[in-house]
């Protein structure tokens, strides 16, 4: 049984997909969903360890999903991982504001997320 | 006649004297200018006095020359020191008379001049359609040509050498002109937002400011150019590009993390090996089309689209079109049906243009209908307008009518039905631009929200023939 948990979501099942297989190859248990609405019913539920979203979603968006969040004390905690395919980065002042972990943009290496998962994970346990 | 001649000369010493104290007498302020009209009148009489006089002695002269030819040479040589005398006066008088004159005429033709420029400058500004108004040291508004009265909504007259917050109800402009005329800089650009008709317009703002001699600001031209059309063209352009961007970087994102993970050894077995390989294809099928579709948008926007335009039969297309959807349909649970191609009603047209506007109204026709609903295609022609008209009717999750106008533009996808379906926005635009631009049609759609939605073309039957087809 994995002790770690990730939750993975956008719109895209390719993407959950591909993100999901690398994490669960490399020991985490993996949770996937298509919209921001459904993913913070998922984070509530099972409090995952890091979750792993894109940026645009139908229902909620990934900026709406984080905010939720933040927002519950049950899930503020949470670390969160932006996935985004717009040519834009998101601003620093609203990354701090809603304490987003890192951002990556697409195309993006399953590799590279690996490794920031498990960054952001060491710095939240050493935090 | 020598009495006649000793009352012109009393006359002309009375007129000279007269004319020496006016020329002579300085006297201050409004005395001085009666002086002066007066002394003008004095000379005026004055030289009408010693024309007469001359004409009279010259005639005399000439009288005494003739009568009396031996006191002639006597009297002349007596009469020149006073002719002298006459003329030496009368170019006296003549010469302020005729600067006088001279100046009158030239302040006149100024004045002409003056007014002719006045009226040409008025015209020149009234003509212009940027707004152009002009403030003085104190803010004051004293020039606006109607361009600017009807942007920001005064009269002139009404609103002269008022301060210009008192005739605006919006701040921003005049604060411009009030930090413009205090920081004395030559020119400044600003972009600004104004409320026109209930709407926001955005202005490009040139404030110029006028200095005197000293250097001190003696009024501030600001003038407001229109520019809310380059900026939704720009805006415009900037989403398209972010559009593009997202569309393209998607497939991409899998083709490159599912190659990353072969490369790895992240799949497990054949199966998954394959699985992987067969998404990295699709998904590089997806970006061809997509790129294909933004490509032909674009062709025929700028008029470079290759069109193969020949007689055919439009329900031809449709039956084929009807065949390629059908497994997807099947896929979906979706019953498809299109009548049965009896008579074949000839466009011209481009068939592949044709084939992919009713193959993209087919597609999205499935794609929103939820499983177990049905699409039908109906086919009409119109004799009496000589047009046909395919459109695609579904049972399916149906548009919200506040975004039914919005429907054919580019990258424009139902906010509401995102959650239903994938698309990238460009399909319906792509049918518009076969439609309308390539082949001078029509498109149209009709929907309620929940109850389904028809789509549908009208084209223009072409000038030959129908025919029968087996």
């Amino acid at each position: 049984m994995a002790d770690r948990k990730a939750l993975v979501v956008d719109d895209e099942f390719h993407i959950v997909q591909v993100v999901a297989i690398k994490l669960k190859n490399n020991g985490f248990e993996v949770l996937t969903t298509d919209n921001g609405a459904s993913a913070y019913t998922l984070a509530a539920q099972h409090k995952p360890d890091i979750i792993i979203t894109d940026y645009q979603m139908p229902v909620l968006t990934g900026l709406e999903l984080i905010e939720k969040l933040r927002s519950d004390q049950q899930t503020a905690a949470i670390p969160v991982i932006m996935l985004t395919a717009r040519g834009f980065a998101i601003e620093d002042q609203q990354k701090q504001k809603l304490n987003i972990a890192a951002c990556l943009s697409k195309p993006f290496s399953p590799r590279e997320v690996l490794q920031t998962v498990e960054e952001v994970l060491k710095q939240t346990v050493h935090a | 006649m020598k009495r006649v001649l000793g009352l012109c000369l009393l006359g002309l010493a009375l007129s000279c004297a007269g004319c020496i104290a006016a020329a002579t007498i300085a006297l201050p302020g409004p005395i001085l200018l009666a002086c002066g009209i007066l002394g003008l009148i004095a000379a005026g009489g004055l030289t009408y006095s010693l024309i007469h006089l001359a004409v009279d002695v010259h005639a005399m002269t000439k009288t005494l020359r003739s009568e009396h030819p031996i006191l002639d040479s006597v009297r002349c040589s007596a009469l020149k020191p006073l002719t002298a005398a006459l003329q030496e006066c009368l170019d006296k008088t003549n010469k302020p008379l005729l600067e006088a004159r001279r100046e009158i005429q030239d302040l006149g033709l100024q004045l002409q001049l003056l007014r002719r420029r006045k009226s040409g400058i008025e015209a020149i500004l009234n003509s212009i359609h940027d707004a152009v108004l002009v403030c003085d040291d104190q803010d004051r508004l004293i020039l606006a040509n109607p361009a600017a009265e009807k942007l920001l909504g005064f009269e002139s007259e009404k609103a002269a050498l008022k301060p210009l917050k008192d005739n605006l109800s919006d701040n921003s402009l005049a604060d411009l002109i009030i930090r413009a005329r205090s920081s004395k800089v030559r020119h400044v650009r600003h972009e600004l937002s104004l409320n026109r008709s209930g709407s926001a317009a955005w202005y490009d703002c040139l404030l110029s400011t006028v200095l005197d001699d000293s250097g001190q600001v003696i009024s501030v031209v600001a003038v407001l150019h229109d520019i809310t059309r380059e900026k939704e063209i720009s805006q415009a352009k900037n989403d398209f590009v972010s559009h593009v961007s997202h569309e393209l970087k998607t497939p991409l994102a899998s083709i490159n993390a599912y190659a990353e993970m072969l490369v790895d050894g992240e799949a497990q077995d054949e199966a998954a090996i394959r699985q992987f390989c067969e998404i990295i294809q699709g998904q590089a099928q997806r970006l061809n089309r997509l790129i294909e579709d933004i490509l032909n948008i674009s062709r025929i926007e700028s008029g470079l689209m290759k069109v193969n335009r020949q007689n055919l039969s439009l329900a031809l297309i449709i039956r084929d079109a009807v065949e390629m959807i059908q497994s997807y349909a099947q896929e979906k649970n979706i019953t498809l049906t299109a009548p049965a191609p009896i008579l074949c009603d000839q466009v011209y047209a481009d068939r592949d243009m044709m084939m992919q506007v009713v193959v993209n109204l087919l597609s999205n026709a499935v794609k929103y209908t939820p499983a177990g609903g049905s699409v039908s295609v109906q086919f009409e022609m119109n004799d009496v307008d000589g047009t046909i008209t395919v459109s695609v009717t579904d049972t399916g999750i149906g548009i919200p009518e506040q975004d039914m106008d919005k429907l054919f533009g580019k990258f424009f996808r139902v906010e509401a039905n995102k959650n239903f379906a994938k698309g990238t926005g460009l399909g319906l635009n792509l049918v518009r631009q076969i439609v309308e631009t390539v082949h001078n049609g029509r498109v149209f759609v009709r929907s309620k929200q929940g109850q389904g939605s028809t789509f549908g073309f009208v084209l223009p039957i072409a000038s030959s023939k129908t025919a029968l087809i087996a």
